[in-house]
């Protein structure tokens, strides 16, 4: 135990003091706000100036509610940036428009004024031609009732202004054809009134009100979990690999047992990454208590989600479990290679495993009772999401929880025994690099 | 400590990886208090015999006894090994690193700090104590290496090919430590293919080939059996006396003398006899004990 607690130290003060530590703690919180700002920025940058585009309308009545169509929602869209992202608010009329800055629309009407609608298009393609214009929307006379246009342009891979112009034009026709059908302004307002949809849990304690909160943390754990396997399974890998590299294994196992030696390793990193995870989660929280304070004092109420405190529990033991299971395989991975390189390249189906366990948060939500929902929370790689998900929804008999988490643990245990005894015969065979039947080989006979 | 005490006891040990028999069938005792000398070419076994000394692998068949007690893991806290690969942390200071090793064999304590400061000093790095072992040069990570063996107090010291890359007089250095240690009472396992460092500090020797046990025995009774049958000569003509295979079987040519293997059935006094009656000036002839070199040779060569 004192050899194990003198891996872990070893392993946790070198990491710990090492630059590269201080310097990805500091780098990633703000690598990643890059991360969430700069698509934005670059979203809203307006290349061009707006989409210069002529309207030929034959039907005579649809000009003017396309031009409103389009001031609509202008204001729309400011209005909902000024509200606070309460869902239900942001999208009252439902329809799917991105919310980045469209791109802005020059409309101008052009009068057929007795000419044919073919001598008015060679004028206007002449004017695409000549880049005067950026497009055409041709409008026929029957359009409101079929519901069919044209739009010609310069530029068809352009999907964005297409989509715009395709939902404005929609809105545009649906208002002409309610007017014609005398349906006043008010009523109108009404019928498109949005809703909302309180979703409310039968706990065992009755009603509790439950605005997902208790989802929310689900993803947020699995997302903490899916951030820490991505940043910190590389490093297990390399201390694993590390005294094969340096080539100081022997004389460690002269001294301590490879089991010893691995579980040291694992624990060592798994501290560095949980301090780090630590300092993160503790800058987030100082600066989310800022943000409510801010909001409270605003008048906003923010709610904190009601959440028993022994989810709490759970999601810290899921979370470990997570963490450790996927960590263990990089460490296993590593006693199986020479060099991180080879491992970087063995370690790729990992992470396959691990989306994909985390999509099952799908089907488990659904029918969290079912047969399927009991085994995926019971295998040790799909465990720690789905369990969760279970808990949070129906939560299952205690047993099932123990016996899930004692299942992962156990597979930890099981997998890093494996790889300390590949990890020894691998030693002592330099320069090889195991297949899978050579590891297995290997561990029968250390 | 007992001359007579045994601090090693193999006993029929067998080793394969594989079809690839490593060790077969070995026996050997190391007396406390002796510098053992487990000789023989690469890849005649002795790492992995020491492997299984040290409790890195288990043997195959047979047993293995540390200080009368069977190998565990509890024992190896009473071994130093210094293993013929080896290495440093490289970003880790000199000084965290002895301490890492040393309490990796449950050594501890305000006591530890003092004997790095006696260990470095004695290896002349009194001053490297706080440097990261990637400055150092390949020469001080060896004696580095080596206190990572030693530091501990072991009584055991297991030591593969420890003075390899080193220069003559790191060589020296680290030979007289380890005759030192032997001094207070320390039992040496000293694996080597260098037969001149080996004869200077064995006092046993067991040398193996081809993962068989081909000899073993105190160095003194072995070179002594091995008989007087080498002659150092120097002298001008005779040439031809020296070439006649009745009498000399192999001629080693030095810069200043030659020596000269008697062939089976013959003796030195016809030698010098016909060395005489050739007319060749005589101007040194003596018996000379056989060379550990020409013994590892010679049973090398006919085991083969």
């Amino acid at each position: 135990m004192k050899k194990f607690l003198t891996v872990v130290k070893r392993e946790y003060i070198q990491r710990v003091r090492a630059r590269m530590f201080i310097v990805s703690t500091v780098l990633l919180p703000i690598i990643m706000s890059l991360f969430g700002i700069v698509p934005a920025i670059i979203l809203n940058i307006d290349a061009g100036g707006p989409l210069r585009v002529a309207v030929i309308d034959e039907t005579g009545k649809m000009y003017a509610p396309l031009e409103a169509a389009f001031e609509e929602e202008k204001s729309d869209e400011q209005a909902t940036q000024q509200a606070s992202p309460e869902p239900g608010m942001s999208n009252p009329t439902g329809r799917n428009v991105p919310r980045v800055a469209s791109p802005e629309f020059a409309l101008t009407e052009v009068k057929t004024e007795g000419r044919s609608a073919e001598d008015v298009r060679a004028e206007l393609e002449q004017k695409l031609r000549t880049k005067q214009l950026d497009g055409y929307l041709y409008l026929p006379g029957d359009f409101i009732t079929t519901g069919r246009a044209e739009f010609f342009n310069n530029n068809p891979g352009d999907m964005w202004s297409r989509g715009i112009l395709h939902s404005r034009l929609t809105r545009a026709v649906r208002d002409q054809r309610l007017t014609e059908a005398k349906v006043d302004v008010e009523t109108r307002k009404d019928l498109f009134k949005g809703i909302e949809l309180d979703t409310v849990k039968i706990g065992d304690g009755g009603q509790e009100r439950d605005s997902g909160g208790s989802f929310l943390l689900v993803f947020g754990v699995g997302f903490i979990m899916y951030l820490a396997i991505l940043m910190y399974g590389q490093v297990i890998l390399g201390a694993v690999i590390e005294e094969k590299e340096t080539r100081i294994a022997e004389i460690l196992f002269s001294s301590v047992k490879p089991f010893t030696l691995m579980m040291g390793k694992l624990v060592g990193v798994s501290l560095v990454a949980l301090t780090q995870l630590c300092i993160w989660g503790v800058a987030f929280a100082t600066f989310a208590l800022y943000g409510v304070s801010m909001l409270m004092s605003r008048g906003i109420p923010a709610k904190i989600p009601n959440i028993p405190f022994s989810h709490y529990i759970y999601f810290g033991l899921f979370f470990l479990l997570g963490y450790f299971i996927y960590a263990t395989i990089y460490a296993l991975v590593g006693s199986m290679v020479t060099t991180a390189q080879e491992g970087g390249q063995l370690a790729m189906p990992i992470i396959l495993i691990l989306v994909v366990s985390f999509y099952l948060f799908l089907p488990v939500s659904r029918s969290p009772d079912s047969a399927f929902s009991f085994w995926v929370s019971m295998l040790p790689f799909s465990a720690p999401i789905a369990m969760l998900v279970r808990i949070v929804t129906q939560t299952p008999p205690f047993w099932q929880i123990a016996l899930s988490l004692l299942i992962g643990f156990s597979t930890v245990l099981l997998i890093m025994w494996f790889a300390s005894r590949v990890y020894r015969v691998g030693m002592l065979m330099y320069g090889k690099r195991a297949s899978l039947p050579e590891a297995w080989r290997w561990v029968r006979q250390a | 400590m007992a001359a007579n005490q045994i601090t090693v006891k193999v006993d029929r040990v067998c080793k394969s990886f594989g079809d690839f028999a490593a060790v077969k069938e070995l026996s050997l005792t190391v007396r406390a208090g002796r510098v053992f000398g487990l000789l023989g070419p690469n890849g005649a076994g002795k790492t992995t015999s020491i492997r299984m000394m040290v409790n890195i692998t288990a043997p195959d068949s047979g047993s293995i006894e540390l200080f009368g007690r069977k190998i565990d893991s509890e024992l190896q806290n009473r071994i130093g090994y210094l293993p013929e690969e080896r290495g440093l942390y490289r970003k880790m200071k000199v000084v965290d690193q002895l301490k890492f090793f040393a309490e990796l064999k449950n050594v501890r304590g305000k006591l530890l700090e003092t004997k790095i400061d006696e260990w470095l000093a004695r290896v002349k790095l009194s001053e490297w104590k706080n440097k990261r072992a990637m400055e150092l040069s390949k020469g001080m990570q060896q004696k580095i290496q080596f206190l990572t063996a030693v530091l501990h107090d072991p009584e055991l010291l297991i030591l593969d090919e420890p003075f390899s890359g080193l220069d003559p007089i790191n060589t020296e250095l680290l030979k007289e430590i380890v005759l030192d240690l032997k001094r207070s009472g320390k039992t040496i396992i000293f694996s080597t293919h260098q037969m001149e460092v080996a004869e200077k500090i064995c006092d046993d020797i067991c040398l193996i080939n081809r993962a068989e046990k081909v000899l073993e025995g105190s160095l003194r009774e072995l070179k002594s059996s091995f008989g007087r049958n080498s002659v150092a000569v120097r002298c001008e003509g005779g040439d031809g006396v020296l070439d006649d295979p009745s009498l000399v079987s192999k001629v080693v040519r030095h810069v200043d003398e030659v020596q000269a293997l008697l062939a089976p059935g013959a003796n030195a006094q016809t030698l010098l006899h016909r060395l005489v009656e050739s007319g060749a000036t005589i101007g040194k002839f003596e018996m000379v004990e056989p060379s550990l070199n020409d013994i590892f040779i010679t049973k090398v060569t006919e085991h083969q």
